[in-house]
């Protein structure tokens, strides 16, 4: 693993970087909602721009912040087939068998696609621009308003965040057994399916054990420190939002009323 | 088998923040049938070089040999390398996964065309080496054992393929004196037998014991390289840098501060109390 997993924090101190926690969140539901909502292939073109625009404000490199995206190839080429050959039936060019392929489909595909390739990036911009913790806490502060209605929300930020931190060490330890099994003549990297498929098992097996021994160890290790679920802790005080919060959130609204409308 | 390592970098992450160079312009041979100690402070590159030396990552820049052929050309065998290098890593046990302790331990022979004896015999022998009856233990799950048992276990499996080479990460770590004792004693056989040796350990004494020659890495380069006792003659170096001292040998130092005359390189116990003993005689 010479290369760093996708959606791996990155230290920085850009202007998104600098961004609240919560703000990025919400900022991120905003343009994701607004992705959905736009119809015309123009706004794709549109869409793509902007964020180019949002990866250089981010200084994020390029490869970076597609990461989440690639080697998905084989991903977006089914998302486009299975809309080109079944999405509209009716204006289809020819018939196959089950397969309608038509152009509305080819466009709806292409539209899909696109939409899938906007969220994982944009997300992934989001993952790699702010500390794991930043992020579990943003969604403890987005979700508190629920526990008026009994949500135990801290409880749920708290299973969030230790999973969260849990994510190198479980990728850590999965890259150190594939090493220890091709060692042994596992065959990860075999071009053959039915090679690779039998790799599956010496891998998932051992990293499974390794995770159910690790919570194990980890809730012994809570209680032992004294953590009780049951126990209410103090309400956290948030920082309130700056003006460059602000601004990227109205710019963000903007963009989500912009496109809602014109589509 | 030999290894020789030319010019060799390795670089984790290049590119982002988190950038490492883990291992820097590295050169040194391996002769075969050479038992190598191999130490330094903990992320001085001393795992990500026994990874390179097994294949299992390429390194950023220079070469490394396995009795003399380029690991990484394009002509390489690289599932004859599988075969030829074994690898033991820090905490094996956990790499343990199959239904029986038989499957398990027969794990890396699949691909090597043996005829089902031929496995047979090489799992019998592998676990007998480690302690085991083979008989008693083959059709129980390796996840039902100890600790200490899986690590054998786990070298069993590793074993099993008759290596040339074999290369053990920090092995010693959290075994018992009676674990450690046995493991110690069949890697001293396996060498006598014909097989290199590569091991890494924080262990000065164990290795000043077992292994012809020290390897010391600092900040991922080659800081000393030679026989213990001219390795671990530099008492200020190895304490600066965070790396074990030999006792047995500051012991001898002390002994011949005093007058006693204990040649200069006694490096291991055994020799030390002959030594002691003799003087004591006389
Ligand atoms: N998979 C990895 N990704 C990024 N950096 C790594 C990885 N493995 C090791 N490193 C870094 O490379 C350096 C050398 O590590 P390693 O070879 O494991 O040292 P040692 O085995 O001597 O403790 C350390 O600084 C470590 O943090
Ligand atoms: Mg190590």
């Amino acid at each position: 693993m010479n290369r760093l997993p996708a959606g791996l924090y990155q230290p920085g101190d850009s202007v998104v970087h600098r961004l609240d926690a919560a703000a990025k969140l919400l900022c991120l539901l905003l343009l994701l909602a607004a992705v959905v909502n736009t119809a015309a292939p123009a706004g794709y073109g549109v869409w793509v721009l902007l964020l180019a625009l949002l990866i250089r404000l981010a200084r994020i490199p390029p490869r970076t912040a597609l990461a989440s995206a690639a080697g998905l190839g084989w991903f977006f080429l089914l998302i486009l087939l299975m809309n080109l050959c079944f999405y509209a039936p009716e204006q289809a060019w020819v018939s196959v068998w089950i397969f309608r392929p038509s152009s509305a489909g080819l466009l709806q595909g292409l539209r899909v696609a696109a939409r899938v390739f906007l969220l994982l990036v944009m997300s992934n911009v989001l993952m790699v621009s702010t500390p794991p913790l930043a992020l579990t806490g943003a969604f403890e502060r987005l979700l508190s308003p629920l526990r008026f209605i009994g949500v135990p929300t801290e409880l749920a930020a708290m299973i969030l965040s230790v999973a969260i931190q849990f994510i190198p060490t479980l990728l850590e330890e999965t890259d150190g057994i594939r090493k220890a099994q091709t060692a042994r003549g596992a065959r990860f990297d075999s071009p053959n399916l039915w090679e690779k498929g039998k790799a599956v098992l010496p891998l998932l097996a051992p990293v499974f054990v390794a995770a159910f021994q690790r919570a194990d160890e980890l809730s012994l290790a809570m209680e032992a420190r004294g953590y009780r679920a049951d126990i209410r802790r103090g309400r956290k005080k948030y920082p309130p939002f700056r003006a460059c919060d602000w601004l990227a959130l109205s710019l963000c609204a903007a963009a989500a009323v912009i496109f809602i409308i014109i589509r | 088998m030999s290894v020789e390592l030319r010019n060799v970098s390795c670089v984790y992450a290049p590119g982002t923040p988190y950038e490492t160079r883990a291992v820097t312009e590295l050169s040194l041979t391996i002769r075969d049938g050479e038992f190598a100690g191999v130490m330094g402070k903990t992320g001085c590159g001393k795992s990500t070089m026994i990874q390179l030396i097994a294949g299992l990552m390429r390194p950023s820049g220079g070469q490394i040999l396995l009795d003399g052929q380029d690991i990484n050309g394009k002509n390489f065998d690289r599932d004859g390398l599988r075969r030829r290098v074994g690898v033991v890593f820090q905490f094996p046990e956990i790499q343990l996964f199959e239904t029986t302790v038989k499957r398990d331990v027969a794990f890396g022979l699949r691909h090597f065309g043996w005829t089902e004896e031929e496995k047979e015999s090489s799992v019998r022998e592998a676990l007998e080496r480690m302690g085991f009856s083979y008989e008693a233990v083959k059709d129980k799950s390796p996840l039902g054992f100890s600790g200490g048992e899986k690590r054998r276990l786990a070298v069993a499996g590793v074993l099993a393929a008759r290596p040339e080479l074999l290369i053990l990460d920090e092995p010693l770590a959290g075994l018992d004196p009676l674990g450690r004792e046995a493991l110690l004693t069949l890697l001293g056989e396996l060498n006598r037998d014909g097989t290199t040796i590569l091991m890494v350990s924080h262990d000065a004494d164990t290795l000043a014991e077992y292994a012809d020659r020290i390897i010391l890495l600092k900040d991922g380069r080659l800081f000393r390289d030679g026989p213990a006792a001219e390795v671990f003659a530099d008492y200020d170096a190895l304490k600066d840098n965070g790396i074990g001292v030999c006792r047995v040998r500051e012991a001898a130092e002390a002994l011949r501060r005093r007058g006693w005359e204990i040649p200069a390189g006694t490096v291991r116990y055994g020799q030390l109390l002959d030594e002691i003993a003799g003087r004591w005689r006389q």
